[in-house]
């Protein structure tokens, strides 16, 4: 009995790979179900996201299934092309090494990202409902889970947000008690500063006044940030009011200087406030950081956090290997001690029952799955 | 053991308490067995001051705060009690790892320090009513302790967002905001319950019928400094970096005056 695991992903394949082997959710049960019937896998589950297309299967030949795998992307997908160098594979204690380090988000284009564990769950649950997980996966995968949560909490590999908006977002979260009742100004309406105002929105930031130029735009993005359009000319009057500022104008010299900042600092009764220039050239005069109560990043600032968030998360990646190899110990030990039975049974039914047939999941099976 | 041998005990708690948060802050991570270890540790601790303060109080007949170094140690229970109650209650469980130096820093100083004669036991027992300003004004001095470390802290976090360095340590605190908060109501607290203190005090002594003439003056002047500090937060908005300074300035203040009326006065007895 052998554990495989047949994938691409972002670093071994280009995104016009990716998007040919990939599978569309909506048809992943039944991809599945094709595999198993086109390969000697005795239990499979499809894992299939914008970064990675990977094939987890139980087997009695490694080397028959490895082909039949790659062989099996090559005809679902009907590709004219060969994708064999682009593939790796992984065989027993790697592949759920692999499947460990893919969970924990070490394996994903953003390291420690935790959507993966999302996607790989509901990857699991299609192939499970597909009738094509057995105790081997099943155990695999649930224990899986559990693992990817223990060293999510016990190392820092998901701490420090890793782009500009999550970290514009963190830095109020400790300025301000609660952002529920903070108001966030839009100054201009780049990208960026769309993106770091939903950011904040998204953590329940209060409301959200967009100041632009042109008046379709704010209103625009108003819609969109569920706040209020004003024009231009309004921000000054608006100014005493807000706690947060995105700036992103294109405005060629500061726009919000010293002189504008100390009187109106008075107003707001030296309440903190955060400004965030994402502006090149810059919006908002250096010298207004210095000013009590005023805290001050421009874009510059945010990039080196975060580059300070992603070496942090990188060198947590060490402590994250010892847990693995833990947990890939402790599932080891399991598997070697029942690949006897498990292949008897195999041997004997050709194919193990998928679990819908062989019962309902074991109570350290509905465990895991809380 | 003695009572003594209570506290020193409960110093090494404090100790492995501090040696934690350091480790957790050199970690970074969230680390929940670390965190619970840390906090264990702190409850021991505060568990094995209140024991001392039980044997002590137990073997004088009255309570504890007969003595600069009774009165320091009373000080430092307070403060911790509090951060046990703030800690869970606003949530800001890094308050400890500010709190527990403080606590261990002060009693180790009052334990190798300060003079701790017995006083013995009252021929007649003191009605409690007498005695009650005395606690009540000691854990108002628990507050503004606690007051303290939270300016510590707000200055920590913001000299972070200033020179936008972000350390470890970070994510795990609190925001300035709220820091700036809880050193206010902590301030608050402890100025309420001095003044409740105070009155207590005045009405008992006119009972008992002797006062010392320099711990009043203290006291008022203690009492003065507080009522200051909070008109200026609320009639001139003094807040943020300013008033954490100034609680911090406040609490050193009191400290080392306390310890130098206490001095001079050579008189046993906490403040009134």
């Amino acid at each position: 009995m052998n554990l495989i695991t047949v994938g691409v992903n972002h670093r071994t394949g280009p995104v016009e790979i990716r998007e040919r082997i990939a599978f569309p959710k909506a048809k992943l049960g039944e991809a599945t179900c094709s595999l198993l019937g086109a390969t000697p896998l005795h239990e499979a589950a499809i894992l299939s996201t914008c970064n990675r297309v990977e094939i987890y299967g139980l087997t009695s030949d490694s080397g028959h299934a490895s082909a039949a795998i790659r062989r099996f992307l090559h005809e679902h997908h009907h590709l004219d092309q060969n994708v064999e160098s682009h593939l790796y594979e992984f065989c027993d204690r790697e592949c759920v090494g692999h499947l460990l380090e893919v969970l924990c988000g070490m394996d994903s284009m953003v390291i420690g990202e935790t959507e993966i564990f999302g996607q790989v769950k509901e990857a699991y649950l299609t192939a499970q409902q597909a009738g094509a997980t057995g105790a081997v996966l099943n155990r695999m995968f649930q224990k899986g889970f559990a693992a990817a949560k223990h060293i999510r909490t016990a190392t820092a590999i998901t701490r420090g947000s890793v782009s500009i908006g999550s970290v514009a977002v963190d830095l109020a979260e400790k300025i301000f008690r609660d952002l529920g009742s903070r108001t966030v100004m839009v100054l201009g309406t780049g990208e960026m500063s769309e993106a770091t105002a939903k950011a904040l929105r998204s953590r329940g930031a209060g409301s959200i006044v967009v100041c632009s130029r042109t008046r379709e735009r704010a209103e625009s993005l108003a819609v969109q940030l569920a706040g209020r359009a004003i024009s231009y000319d309004q921000w000054p009057e608006e100014f005493p009011g807000v706690d947060i500022v995105i700036s992103s104008t294109a405005a060629p010299h500061p726009i919000v200087t010293t002189e504008k900042l100390v009187p109106l600092m008075k107003l707001r009764h030296q309440r903190p406030l955060f400004l965030i220039d994402i502006a090149v050239p810059r919006d908002i005069e250096r010298a207004c950081g210095d000013l009590e109560n005023v805290y001050l990043y421009d874009i510059d600032d945010l990039q080196q956090i975060t580059r300070q968030n992603v070496a942090a998360r990188e060198r947590e990646m060490v402590a994250c290997r010892v847990l693995i190899a833990e947990h890939l110990e402790r599932f080891w030990a399991w598997f070697d001690q029942n690949r006897p039975t498990l292949q008897q049974r195999h041997a004997l039914v050709g194919r193990v029952p998928p679990r819908g047939d062989a019962g309902p999941a074991t109570s350290e099976d509905v465990a895991y799955n809380k | 053991m003695s009572d003594r041998g209570y506290l020193w005990l409960a110093l090494v708690f404090y100790a492995i308490s501090c040696l934690l948060s350091i480790l957790r802050l050199r970690r970074s991570g969230p680390l929940p067995a670390l965190r619970r270890f840390t906090a264990i540790a702190m409850i021991c601790g505060v568990g094995l001051h209140t024991v001392f303060l039980f044997a002590r109080g137990n073997s004088i007949g009255r309570c504890p705060l007969t003595n600069p170094f009774e009165t320091t140690v009373f000080i430092t229970w307070a403060a911790a009690l509090f951060y046990i109650l703030i800690g869970s209650s606003y949530r800001v469980s890094f308050l400890g790892e500010f709190t527990a130096p403080l606590v261990l820093i002060i009693n180790f100083v009052a334990l190798s320090e300060l003079n701790d004669t017995l006083r013995p036991p009252p021929l007649q027992p003191v009605p409690w009513m007498v005695d009650a300003h005395k606690p009540i004004s000691v854990l108002a001095f628990g507050a503004f302790a606690l007051a303290c470390v939270a300016g510590g802290m707000y200055l920590v976090q913001e000299r972070q967002l200033k020179n936008r360095h972000l350390s470890p340590s970070f994510l795990l605190m609190p925001s300035i905001e709220q820091l700036d908060v809880i050193n206010f109501r902590l301030m608050v607290l402890g100025f309420g319950m001095l003044t409740v203190g105070m009155i207590g005090g005045m009405i008992s002594y006119r009972i008992v019928g002797h006062w010392t003439k320099p711990k009043i003056v203290w006291a008022v002047g203690v009492w003065l400094l507080y009522a200051l500090v909070l008109l200026a937060r609320r009639v001139w908005s003094l807040r943020g970096r300013k008033i954490a300074l100034v609680s911090m300035f406040s609490f050193g203040f009191v400290l080392v005056t306390f310890w130098g009326v206490s001095m001079v006065s050579s008189v046993q007895g906490g403040p009134p």
